[in-house]
């Protein structure tokens, strides 16, 4: 049995797509939620600030919270993203293992 | 055109080495007898100790807001920062655990931040500002627990929204 490069990648892909795109779906859908989040707190400091709740100081403070808190969503969705890629690499491999070992006669793929 | 063709010539001469790359990439895989790891794995230290911290700040905002009056606490953030470097320095230890490592970071920063407003903040401490202070450190201790769940690979269910 011969190895082909067109047919392996085909299958490759095939198995990595799937969990690539749920991958960017749920990313989105936690990406939405926590920057509304976000977005609700900013308008709520503008009214705060505009009402003399809190200083310029104080709103600053809170401005560079928002960042920190904005850069934490965002590191989580990196996070997300590798072991979506991970895992469609894995799939990826997993799904021409019988083929590659076949042709080869020893476990190249574990 | 003649650009076109070299380049397309360059990207076939490439295509054994993108090949021998693959084959590499796989024996390496087949070597080391485990899948693929670009992060590092779950680690309950961490996801206790950012739950706990939580539930000690939880435990402040409530203060804060059923009584504006309550007095700036020292201590309160003196213990929130000792319990953030031992997560800091859990996380360093770790292997491929840079993101989280740099939201532990974040974290801090956003403590550091409250706690000058909390010591500027003339009492009685308006609620909202309270509750938006709270909303934004629950969003980051949300977003470590949630990468940090997703880490258990399979075990956890896939990554949504936390409210």
């Amino acid at each position: 049995m011969s190895l082909d490069v067109g047919t392996l990648a085909g299958q490759m892909l095939a198995a990595a797509l799937p969990i690539l795109k749920q991958g960017a779906t749920d990313a989105e859908s936690f990406a939405k939620t926590e920057f509304t989040k976000i977005a609700q707190t900013i308008v709520s400091l503008g009214e705060q600030v505009a009402s003399g709740q809190v200083n310029e100081q104080q709103a600053r403070l809170f401005l560079d919270m928002q960042a920190s808190a904005s850069r934490t969503v965002l590191l989580t969705l990196e996070g997300l993203a590798l072991l979506t890629v991970e895992q469609a690499i894995n799939a990826a491999l997993n799904v021409i293992k019988g083929a590659v070992n076949d042709a080869l006669h020893f476990a190249l793929i574990p | 055109m003649k650009a076109i063709r070299t380049k397309h010539s360059a990207l076939l001469k490439r295509i054994p080495t993108i090949v021998a790359i693959l084959v590499l990439s796989i024996a390496t895989l087949a070597a080391a007898g485990c899948a693929v790891r670009l992060i590092g794995e779950y680690d309950d230290t961490i996801d206790k100790g950012v739950s706990d911290i939580q539930q000690r700040a939880e435990l402040y905002f409530s203060k804060l807001k059923s009584n504006p009056d309550t007095p700036f606490d020292q201590n309160f953030y003196d213990d929130i920062n000792s319990r953030l470097a031992v997560l800091a320095s859990r996380a360093a230890s770790l292997s491929k655990y840079k993101i989280i490592s740099e939201q532990v970071k974040e974290l801090k920063k956003e403590f550091d931040d409250f706690q000058q407003i909390d010591k500027l903040q003339k009492r009685p401490f308006p609620v909202t500002s309270v509750t938006n202070a709270e909303t934004l450190i629950t969003t980051s201790v949300e977003s470590i627990l949630t990468l940090e769940l997703a880490l258990k690979r399979g075990a956890a269910p896939p990554a949504k929204s936390t409210k």
